[in-house]
């Protein structure tokens, strides 16, 4: 009895469903494509938008930081601008800018100054398709404050989003922090060369110090070296030829890129248990001593700088490039670098208002980052850096004479799904259970089927 | 009696307001994101229509049917094992603790709370190599035994998601069977007892036949909840070594909302579906017999 | 098949459990002591239940005392070096951890409340009501628990988007509710079923309406169910990250949940003592939420005791 009347049920809400289904995709796609076309072209320097009713900056749950200095900003060199335009903030977890920035902008609704994911802010990206972001250069330059800007920021920018179009709070540039402690003892000199770095290694090896530490278990430290060998091996626009069609990543000295790092590891440089460690501990093994070197970007600073955290000493810790490949295109002086999460400026709100408050910020920003919160920004410095860890000056310094180009990291250019394989995959590479020619193999393919 | 019963206003007055929220609130969003599936794109680039186009790549997706594998060994794992586990709790509290019970089900119970980040944190100390061991290493040292790196490979990383998972739901299905339990009136099992029957012979004939419906309807929450397993495989090893313990959710979470695709995420979310509404029909099938009484 | 209770009855008619039910028969001396001796496995079965399930815990707990490098070098259970507080004034005091409290509370109790009263009133329409159409509607609903909550959440944000509600904690109060519901009414339909009938039926003799039936009768008799389902849902909605994240933008209308990011940093960072510190507050809270709850529960079985 039951059993009938179930069964009688099931095909009348398949079919009732199927109604809704059909008319809510129609309305939804309609809806979806058709209210971008008005937006404000990105290459105009001028403010062409409209302002909206309060600065709105979205940031990251996650950089807590950045709020507060823009928050400061506002009461004190900016307190003009935000006289004008009040500032308002919100918070969007950094797993889900993309989600978030994806239907805000859906529904015209996009804050005036926001976080945005890496691949929807290109020309050819979701958000810069639609003519939402800000062209910074142009606008920059419309109001004199482009030379706050540091030229290796602009660079870098250029690079990876194709055009200046994020304010960058943040700006890092990656290398290899070593103990210069161990490395006295040792009688080691600074590598220069992928040879020395290795005769290094294995020296420390030898004498019963664990080389190297990485975070293994979040994957992109381990394909950081992976494409700095390549860039080094290649040059520094072997990955736009990957891009562009013009190399594959099965050719030769990129596989020899992948071959070097599951080399390293196959050493067992890196220490016991690698793949599984977090950011947090491998920075600890470095900075208690226990480790010689790591590769990683200048936030380390952070940690450096704690000197709860930091065991060695901030004097002893060191920083060198990563070292050139012999015979290889790339040079020791290209620094690879990026900055930060990208925080565009709304194309459709950007009205004279909110360029205001964008050159204020340029102007103000890099040395109130620099003296709070010992955070480098592409910004230059404009006031008196007053009490810094010589370890953050070194690197400031580094960074603002930087006049060479920059160059990104591995996935940089890949689209989202390649970009998450690259760095997944990598602990198969490291741990044997997948070849250098399979891991660029599958990864080539991934590129290929998301062109 | 039947007029009660049947008494439609009443009807209208207990049901309306969860039918009309469920379907207006969950039943046409889920319909919407369905309807995608035939779609691609997302909400800012706009849908284009792709027909079947979803489903044939989502056959052709090796990534995909990994994903579903991964979700079912899980799935079948988990729900044995929790299931199982609570039950054997609920017996505990209900026949051995009786109403002592109240302490050791707050403190069994309490894993459930604990946030996933911070558990998969405690899992992996106890799995670590290196230079912070974990007690497993530990003993497998102490046996002679030379160190395993368990996240490192796809058994170790799914059968640690698995202990994991067991360690903080038992509690909870405990104390879902635990009322189930609670409800079985005392004289039918005071008399059963006079009758002789006991231990093992009393559960199996008395407790077990009575408590089916509850412990139907929690292997039947099991299995959608596990199928759907999430946040403990991200935290745990992020899916990996490889992609090769993502489940299905982490794939479509992926899909949807890192790649931008809504369209395809829209159809592993319907695969995932249609995946529980099979599950949940064999349990209803398979115990048909019974429940109908 | 199923009620099989015509088993041949054992010989020896000794019930283990005969201590629990007083004043069933009197036991002699030794009988006792016997039975404090068959009671020792299980409290040795009891007390390792209680390592594995509390072990991990005292780990939190004590690694909220500890400093993130302590932590990092030495993530073992072991006491701290020194009991640093500092990790729980750095918890109450990052960010705007009280707001975030607040609207957690503010969201969780009106949602529960929401859930399981709707909930338990379509579980009783739904198995103790007689209609047509019943099973099917059950089955409606059940689909509910099939579908991956991250399907509803894009419409939704549209829906609420659109009717101006997103500066609000409505739409964090409205999807909790839709979310909590299948699940809800499916259990509750399931704790109704294990009624017998007769015991409705016996108790609307005297002539109450059938809405009053479900108040004076069924409300009361599934005291049990609707604390462990409404503890349940107290808990899942608590917990929840994902849909806090979505629907709210503005810094005060977080949740705790969503207040513990901010302890994690861009790279991959996270202050372990703070996060443990946090979690122990939860655990502290929710304690006290449970136990009280629990009291009530002892109080229902009682009830429940008399009734049988």
């Amino acid at each position: 009895m039951r059993k009938t009347r179930s069964r009688r049920f099931i095909p009348a809400t398949a079919l009732a469903l199927a109604a809704i289904t059909s008319l809510a995709a129609c309305s939804g796609g309609g809806g979806g494509g058709g209210e971008q076309g008005g937006g404000s072209g990105s290459g105009s320097g001028a403010a062409s938008g409209t302002d909206p009713d309060k600065f709105t900056v979205m940031t990251a749950n996650e950089n807590p930081t950045l709020e507060s200095l823009l928050t400061q900003l506002s009461e004190d060199q900016c307190a003009a601008e935000n006289e004008a335009l009040p500032i308002e903030h919100q918070k969007v977890a950094q797993a889900d800018v993309v989600q978030k920035i994806t239907l805000l902008a859906s529904q015209d609704a996009m804050p005036a100054h926001t976080i945005a994911g890496t691949a929807l802010i290109r020309p050819d990206g979701d958000l810069g398709a639609a003519g939402l972001v800000q062209d910074l250069q142009a606008a920059l330059e419309d109001s004199g404050g482009w030379e706050n800007v540091l030229p290796a920021a602009a660079s870098t920018e250029e690079n990876v989003y194709g055009g200046f179009v994020s304010m960058p709070y943040q700006y890092n540039i990656e290398g290899f922090w070593y103990n210069k402690q161990i490395f006295e003892e040792q009688g080691i000199e600074v590598p220069t060369t992928w040879e020395d770095l290795l005769a290094a290694a294995d020296t420390l090896q030898q004498a019963g110090v664990q080389p190297m530490t990485t975070a293994g278990a979040q994957g992109f430290p381990l394909t950081r070296l992976m494409g700095m060998y390549i860039f080094r091996n290649v040059g520094p626009d072997a990955m736009e030829a990957i891009r562009d069609g013009d190399a594959k990543l099965t050719d030769e000295e990129y596989v020899a890129g992948a071959q070097a790092l599951a080399d390293l590891a196959a050493t067992g440089y890196f220490g016991e248990g690698f793949t599984t460690r977090d950011g947090d501990t491998s920075t600890n093994l470095f900075l208690t001593g226990t480790a010689a070197m790591t590769y990683d970007g200048s936030w380390i600073l952070g940690a450096v700088n704690d000197p709860e955290r930091n065991q060695i000493g901030g004097e002893n810790v060191g920083f060198f490039p990563f070292p050139e490949v012999e015979g290889g295109e790339g040079s020791i002086e290209q620094y690879p670098a990026n900055a930060g999460a990208p925080m565009i400026i709304s194309a459709k709100t950007y009205g004279p208002k909110v360029a205001d408050w964008v050159s204020c910020i340029a102007e103000n920003y890099g040395g109130l980052a620099l003296n709070e919160a010992g955070v480098i920004s592409g910004f230059t410095v404009n006031e008196e850096v007053t009490d810094i860890s010589p370890n953050t000056a070194e690197i400031q310094e580094l960074i603002s004479g930087i006049d060479e180009e920059t160059v990104l990291w591995f996935e940089a250019l890949f689209d989202p799904k390649s970009n998450s394989l690259a760095s997944t995959n990598a602990t198969l590479l490291t741990t044997g259970q997948m070849t250098a020619e399979d891991y660029m193999a599958a990864l080539q393919e991934s590129i290929d089927a998301n062109k | 009696m039947q007029s009660i019963f049947g008494d439609r206003k009443t009807i209208f007055i207990l049901l309306g307001p969860a039918l009309l929220l469920y379907t207006l609130l969950k039943v046409a969003p889920v319909a919407w994101s369905f309807g995608l599936s035939f779609f691609e794109g997302n909400t800012l680039r706009g849908f284009e229509w792709v027909g079947v186009d979803n489903f044939a790549t989502f056959l052709n997706d090796d990534a995909a049917l990994q994903a579903v594998w991964v979700s079912v060994v899980f799935a079948v794992a988990a729900t044995v094992g929790q299931v199982t586990l609570g039950y054997l709790l609920a017996l505990l509290y209900v026949f051995v603790l009786r109403k002592g019970s109240s302490l050791v089900r707050t403190i069994v119970f309490f894993p459930t709370i604990l946030p996933t980040v911070a558990v998969a944190l405690l899992f992996k100390s106890f799995v670590a190599v290196g230079d912070n061991q974990g007690p497993v290493n530990d003993i497998i040292n102490f046996f002679g035994g030379e160190s395993v790196e368990v996240l490192a490979s796809t058994y170790g990383t799914m059968l640690t998601a698995i202990v994991m998972t067991l360690w903080s739901s038992m509690g909870f299905y405990a104390v879902l069977l635990y009322a189930g339990l609670l409800d079985i009136p005392e004289d039918v099992v005071e008399s059963a007892r006079i009758d002789g029957a006991s231990g093992l012979r009393l559960v199996r004939h008395i407790i077990l036949p009575l408590s089916l419906p509850i412990l139907l309807s929690s292997i039947i929450f099991s299995f959608n909840s596990t199928l759907k397993v999430f946040d403990s495989l991200l935290a745990l090893n992020n899916g990996g070594p490889g992609t090769s313990t993502s489940p299905l959710t982490l794939f479509m979470y992926r899909t949807a909302f890192e790649y931008a695709e809504y369209g395809y995420g829209s159809t592993i979310a319907l695969v995932l579906t249609l995946l529980c509404l099979v599950f949940t029909l064999a349990v209803f099938r398979s115990t048909r017999r019974k429940v109908e009484d | 098949m199923a009620l099989d209770i015509s088993a041949p009855p054992a010989p020896t008619p000794a019930p283990p459990r005969a201590t629990a039910s007083p004043g069933r028969r009197r036991a002699p001396g030794w009988r006792s002591t016997k039975r404090v001796l068959r009671r020792i496995p299980v409290w040795i079965l009891v007390a390792a239940l209680m390592v594995v399930v509390l072990y991990p815990q005292v780990w939190m707990v004590l690694g909220s005392f500890k400093t993130q490098s302590e932590f990092l070098s030495n993530p073992a259970l072991s006491l701290p070096e020194t009991w640093q507080f500092d990790n729980y004034i750095t918890a109450l005091t990052n960010g705007n951890v009280g707001r975030n409290y607040l609207n957690s509370v503010l969201v969780t109790i009106p949602s529960v409340i929401l859930i399981v009263f709707i909930g338990v009133a379509a579980g009783y329409a739904l198995e103790v009501m007689i209609w047509k159409g019943q099973r099917g509607t059950l089955l409606y609903i059940l689909a509910g628990i099939m579908v991956p909550g991250q399907m509803i959440l894009v419409p939704l944000f549209i829906v609420y988007f659109r009717a101006g509600l997103t500066n609000s904690l409505l739409p964090l109060i409205i999807t909790y509710t839709v979310m909590g519901l299948p699940l809800t009414t499916f259990l509750m339909a399931t704790y109704f079923r294990a009624v017998p009938r007769e015991i409705f039926e016996a108790a609307t003799m005297d002539g109450s309406s059938p809405l009053r039936n479900f108040f004076v009768i069924g409300v009361p008799m599934m005291r049990n169910a609707i604390l462990t389902v409404g503890l349940v849902q107290f808990f899942s909605v608590w917990n929840d990250l994902l849909i806090a994240l979505t629907f709210t933008t503005r810094p005060d209308l977080a949740t705790i949940q969503v207040g513990l990011l901010s302890l994690s940093d861009e790279y991959g960072s996270t202050q372990y003592g703070p996060l443990f510190a946090a979690v122990s507050i939860n655990i502290v809270v929710l304690l006290v939420v449970f136990l009280a709850l629990n009291k009530k529960i002892m109080a229902g079985m009682a009830g429940g005791a008399v009734k049988g």
